[in-house]
């Protein structure tokens, strides 16, 4: 009966690859943010991450989501920077609710995007762009908000003279 | 008999690939599991699974939205030129930011970033994606950094609750939706993207129309108030900083001709009974603090 083992074998194999794939995955939904050693804003870095960067949920702690990266790092993200794959589909068979197939992979990456965006300002020279641009490069770093808060006596700074 | 191991097993990898990317519980898995093991025929199923099409303002992806809001913003930047005054704008940014770390969308696409308009107009606007824009005759009315504060706060609680998302009709999203649901292309084509590009402009005038012409609905504007208190108190400002803000507009001509802030259904003698009475109900608060006046005093030395 070298069938039925063989497909034993190979459920057994399945099993566990879809163990694996069933971790609790999150993805960066945000351009850029950090791995903090613990949960909060003012935390030191762990390393720097990106949109789309793959992670693994350890557990959450009062919006902060502990974290697991790919090189091993582990460290906190606020709630509001990642989001679960959203490769979510509605199956043909009600006992598979949730599976992504390799288009809706592809339709992950589409909507409005920078060529929509191109097109519309090929068609609207009014728009201020340019103005948008300049407003996007004010930037106050961590270090700066953290600086502000303590000399106002705001925020984790509270009452702290 | 060996073809229908293959065949099998052709099955179970395709199984695996198409739930590889996926976060489907245990549970899912393993009924997806006893289903492939039954028979071979429900393997087809699998193969037959359906797109689902995002639905409402909600299932707009964080990047999509920071498209929109550029574009919203590129529309409001061409109405009103920016007041020029770096040291000013440093200072609004920073307190912007400070709130937005106590909000409850603290981390947002491409940051928050805060701009002056230089109108004599009392206004303030949130385009979707974080980009705040406040009136140079909006911040004349502004006594201290508390005032400030909650003003950006009450603006930081409409793009956390999506307000101006919230305003693309329905249908039309609808129509956005189905569209993009259709192909699976990496890159659209001229077709496909000239049809976007009506729809996107659609989504614009929506938003625009709702931010500058009509203002938000009455309870949109009482719960940014709300979430405004809220951030505020987080971050340590004194909450009545927004309730003396509305008080300057109370009998004041400007203030019904006005728009954004002041074109909305709630008058300020509304808004001001709301907001004292959550401000009430929440006892010990933070008080105007001298450090803060002072370096709000400094940076606004130069609009006075």
């Amino acid at each position: 009966m070298k069938k039925p083992r063989s497909l034993v074998i190979l459920l057994t194999v399945l099993l566990v690859a879809l163990a694996i794939a069933a971790a609790d995955v999150l993805v960066v939904k945000i351009q850029a943010t950090q791995l903090r050693k613990n949960p909060q804003f003012f935390a030191p870095t762990v390393a720097a991450l990106k949109a789309g960067d793959k992670l693994e949920k350890v557990s959450e702690a009062n919006g902060w989501i502990q974290v697991k990266t790919s090189a091993g790092l582990v460290g906190w993200v606020h709630s509001s920077a990642i989001e679960t794959p959203k490769f979510v589909l509605t199956a043909a068979n009600k006992d598979m609710k949730t599976q992504a197939t390799a288009s809706e992979v592809a339709l992950a990456a589409k909507g409005f995007n920078k060529q929509v965006e191109d097109s519309y300002r090929a068609k609207h020279a009014e728009a201020n762009f340019a103005a948008v641009d300049a407003m996007l490069l004010i930037k106050v770093s961590l270090a700066q908000i953290e600086d502000f808060l303590k000399k106002g006596l705001l925020g984790d700074f509270r009452g702290v003279k | 008999m060996r073809a229908s191991v293959a065949r099998i097993l052709g099955i179970l990898v395709m199984v695996g690939v198409l739930l590889t990317p996926s976060s489907a519980s245990f549970d899912q898995l393993g009924g997806v599991l006893s289903k492939v093991k039954k028979t071979a025929d429900d393997a087809k199923k699998v193969v037959e699974v359906g797109q689902k099409l995002r639905s409402g303002f909600a299932e707009i992806t964080e990047e999509e939205e920071y498209y929109i809001g550029r574009s919203v913003a590129a529309m409001i930047l061409s109405k009103y030129p920016v007041y020029q005054n770096a040291p000013l704008t440093q200072y609004v940014n920073l307190v912007g930011n400070a709130v937005a770390v106590y909000s409850d969308r603290p981390e947002i696409y491409a940051r928050y970033h805060f701009q002056v308009l230089d109108t004599e107009e009392v206004n303030a606007l949130a385009a979707p994606g974080g980009l705040i824009f406040v009136s140079k005759g909006l911040l004349r009315r502004c006594q201290d950094e508390e005032m400030l504060g909650l003003i950006l706060a009450h603006e930081i609680g409409h793009v956390a609750a999506k307000h101006g998302l919230q305003a693309i009709k329905k249908s039309r999203l609808t129509e956005v939706f189905t569209s993009l649901g259709m192909q699976a292309a990496q890159s659209y084509g001229p077709q496909e993207l000239a049809q976007l590009t009506t729809m996107f402009e659609g989504v614009l005038s929506d938003i625009v129309e709702q931010l500058v012409e009509r203002g938000y609905s009455r309870a949109s504007e009482y719960e940014a108030d709300g979430l405004a208190v809220t951030y505020g108190v987080r971050t340590g400002f004194d909450p009545k900083g927004i309730v003396r803000f509305l008080q300057t507009m109370v009998g004041d001509k400007s203030a019904a001709s006005g728009k954004g802030w002041f074109k909305t259904h709630p008058t300020p003698e509304q808004r001001m009974t709301g907001l004292n009475k959550q401000i009430a109900a929440l006892g010990d608060v933070p008080k105007v603090d001298d450090a803060r006046t002072k370096r709000f005093d400094q940076a606004f030395n130069s609009l006075k």
